[in-house]
């Protein structure tokens, strides 16, 4: 299970991916990898189309059957840029906990630290499937905005 | 003799004459701001010449840097494009005082015809019908709104007030109650002083709801003055054009046949000299009216050497050669139709947009041209036209042209900067357009609350799987990664290879 989050003009939108080989589903659509920067969707009703897609700051651009949308992906655990691979600090704060060790597995969505700010406690938690490799502060430390928390080798 | 053609010009257009110049076998010179550099057009120039400054007014404006570029590369002829110098008759006066070769019409054609006022009065003296009104030559500030107000009383509203120095919108207020009159009047004279130094308004009726047809003309030093047919240009937004076709789809070849011939007298008036546009309106009644001539090329010409087989910009180098252009008799073929591309947010009032071209896929295929100055990687600054490229589609009817045009705008892809390609496919779709009925109102009445993409919810949602899926599969990551590695293809063998020299 992979969970994005999407900024729209109605709020937030969670999107959680199943995967099936090498297939990614959602409601009835399915994608796969086409090739470099395009992506062969199939709608429900069984018609394919091929989409391109791009990334430029943290909006996904996509075009598809002529349409382009745009997409800003919110970051889990920042509410703004993040560092490639790596979990920031939304706001300046003290580590509570750290949820997970160096080495481990784990599953998009799953909590990775506690983060203390403004009086209130804000998981960090992660974004894909991954591999947590680096742990760079320990549970009492104090971080700055947009400090790199950890960071979280994708598991292809 | 033209042999070396400086273009003093950047965009899309450069790049069509420059390409033109190759072709013939010219050579040519591209001139080049600094914030162009890199750009699409310098690259398909022999020589590029980097100007001095920042502002347009420092840079493709001066006059001075950009004859002496011409001199200091040895070019013998100057082509202006359109914008910029086109229509300055001081720069091609300028041009051939320096023994440079003015690839347009004289300076006194286009004085004659850069004033708008002039121009009425020599059209009209021509024979030529003009827009009923009347130029108002009152000279003391104190008296003219008295002379435009007796005037607007004798043309009759509604009515449009004009800059006789005008253009591009400016110096324009249309005026349907008479208790709006001194008000527009004042509004009207103030911008034309601020925008052209030149207060001096006209009064004409404002006739809505008709086309804007204009006629393609040529003229060389041979005694020759042709027509190469009409084209409608009706479709606007905030008075530029967006959607351009020819033949028009309403024409008929008694009608053609007259506006050809008062296009070419417009032309002969002038003893017009290259290739010229003359626009007229098509009133509903069947009248047409002399509106202006635009004494340069157009940015539209594409769609008329695709139904006429003429290639214009060729035909301007010969002329200005001196040689008789190449083009036999008017034959019409088919149906061409061009949509301009801008960097904009049709959704959002046509507001001009930026950022990267992160993906510039354009269509291919039979009967498709792409005239464009912009590639994938280039960067849509505020500094320039948001004009980006032009999409040009032939098909042997109307009908198909229409079909082909959606197709091609449904395989265009641009991601990084926001176009108004989605507004353009969605004017394809609009009744008005199917049909031809098209007149210069047509957006606003078509979306009087501004234009909003049509809703689908099936593709939004596919589209939320894109952005989901890519970011999951880190298709992100992939393209940096192809980027540092330079091509991200196997490893080329040239690397490796040794050559030996015996």
């Amino acid at each position: 299970m992979m969970q994005h989050t999407f900024a729209s003009s109605d709020g937030p939108i969670e999107v959680t991916l199943a995967r099936h080989g090498e297939a990614l589903q959602l409601s009835g659509y399915s994608l796969a990898q086409h090739d470099r920067g395009r992506l062969l969707v199939t709608l429900a009703n069984g018609t394919t189309c091929i989409a391109h897609a791009t990334k430029v700051g943290d909006v996904w651009w996509v075009h598809l059957n002529g349409r382009t949308y745009r997409w800003e992906r919110i970051e889990p655990g920042s509410s703004s840029a993040h560092d490639e691979g790596g979990l920031v600090a939304p706001m300046p704060g003290k580590v509570l906990e750290v949820l997970v060790r160096e080495g481990q597995s784990v599953e998009a969505g799953t909590a990775l630290m506690v983060l203390e700010a403004m009086k209130m406690e804000h998981r960090i938690v992660a974004s894909t499937d991954g591999m947590v490799a680096h742990i760079h502060f320990q549970a009492g430390e104090q971080v700055a905005q947009g400090a790199v928390l950890l960071d979280l080798e994708e598991t292809e | 003799m033209v042999s070396k053609v400086l273009v003093a010009n950047r965009g899309e257009i450069a790049c069509r004459i420059l390409r033109a110049c190759s072709e013939a076998g010219i050579g040519s010179v591209a001139i080049c701001a600094p914030n162009d550099q890199g750009s699409l057009f310098t690259e398909l120039a022999d020589e590029v010449v980097l100007l001095e400054g920042t502002t347009i007014g420092e840079t493709y404006l001066d006059q001075e840097q950009i004859i002496a570029a011409a001199h200091s590369t040895g070019a013998d002829a100057i082509h202006p494009g359109f914008g910029f110098l086109s229509e300055r008759a001081e720069f091609a006066r300028h041009v051939s005082a320096n023994g440079l070769i003015w690839i347009g019409p004289s300076p006194e054609a286009i004085d004659q015809m850069g004033d708008k006022m002039t121009a009425r009065q020599t059209m009209r003296a021509a024979g030529v019908p003009v827009i009923p009104g009347e130029e108002v030559e009152e000279v003391d500030e104190a008296k003219t709104l008295e002379a435009l107000r007796g005037a607007a009383q004798r043309v009759g509203y509604p009515l449009l007030l004009k800059a006789s120095s005008g253009g591009g919108g400016k110096g324009m207020r249309a005026v349907h109650d008479p208790a709006d009159f001194d008000q527009a009047a004042s509004a009207a004279q103030r911008e034309a002083i601020a925008a052209f130094g030149d207060g001096r308004i006209y009064i004409e009726r404002l006739l809505t709801g008709s086309k804007h047809i204009e006629i393609q003309v040529l003229a060389d030093r041979h005694g020759r003055t042709i027509h190469l047919g009409e084209r409608e240009c009706s479709v606007q937004r905030r008075h530029q054009k967006v959607f351009e076709e020819a033949p028009g789809p309403t024409m008929t070849p008694e009608l053609r046949e007259a506006m050809g011939q008062a296009a070419v007298a417009a032309a002969q008036a002038v003893d017009y000299e290259g290739a010229g546009t003359v626009e007229f309106l098509l009133a509903a009644s069947g009248e047409f009216f002399f509106l202006e001539m635009n004494t340069r090329i157009q940015v539209e010409h594409p769609v008329t050497e695709l139904v006429t087989g003429v290639d214009i910009v060729r035909e301007q180098l010969r002329i200005a050669n001196g040689e008789p252009m190449s083009c036999g008799d008017l034959m019409i073929r088919g149906h061409a139709i061009e949509v301009r591309l801008y960097a904009e947010d049709a959704a959002n009032n046509f507001l001009p947009a930026i950022g990267p071209l992160a993906v510039f896929r354009p269509p291919e295929g039979p009967g498709i041209r792409l005239d464009t100055g912009v590639r994938e990687g280039d960067d849509i600054t505020p500094n320039y036209d948001p004009m980006l490229a032009k999409l040009i589609v032939w098909a042997p009817s109307r009908v198909e042209a229409l079909q082909k045009m959606r197709r091609a705008l449904d395989e265009f892809v641009i991601l990084g900067t926001t176009t108004n390609v989605e507004f353009l496919r969605d004017l394809c779709d609009a009744q008005p357009v199917i049909d031809g009925s098209t007149t210069t109102t047509t957006i606003d009445t078509l979306w009087p609350n501004g234009w909003n993409p049509p809703q689908d919810l099936t593709l939004e949602d596919a589209s939320l799987l894109v952005a989901a899926g890519a970011e999951t599969l880190g298709l992100h990551r992939q393209r940096e990664r192809s980027a540092k590695e330079g091509t991200g293809g196997p490893e080329s063998p040239f690397a490796t290879l040794n050559r030996r020299y015996p």
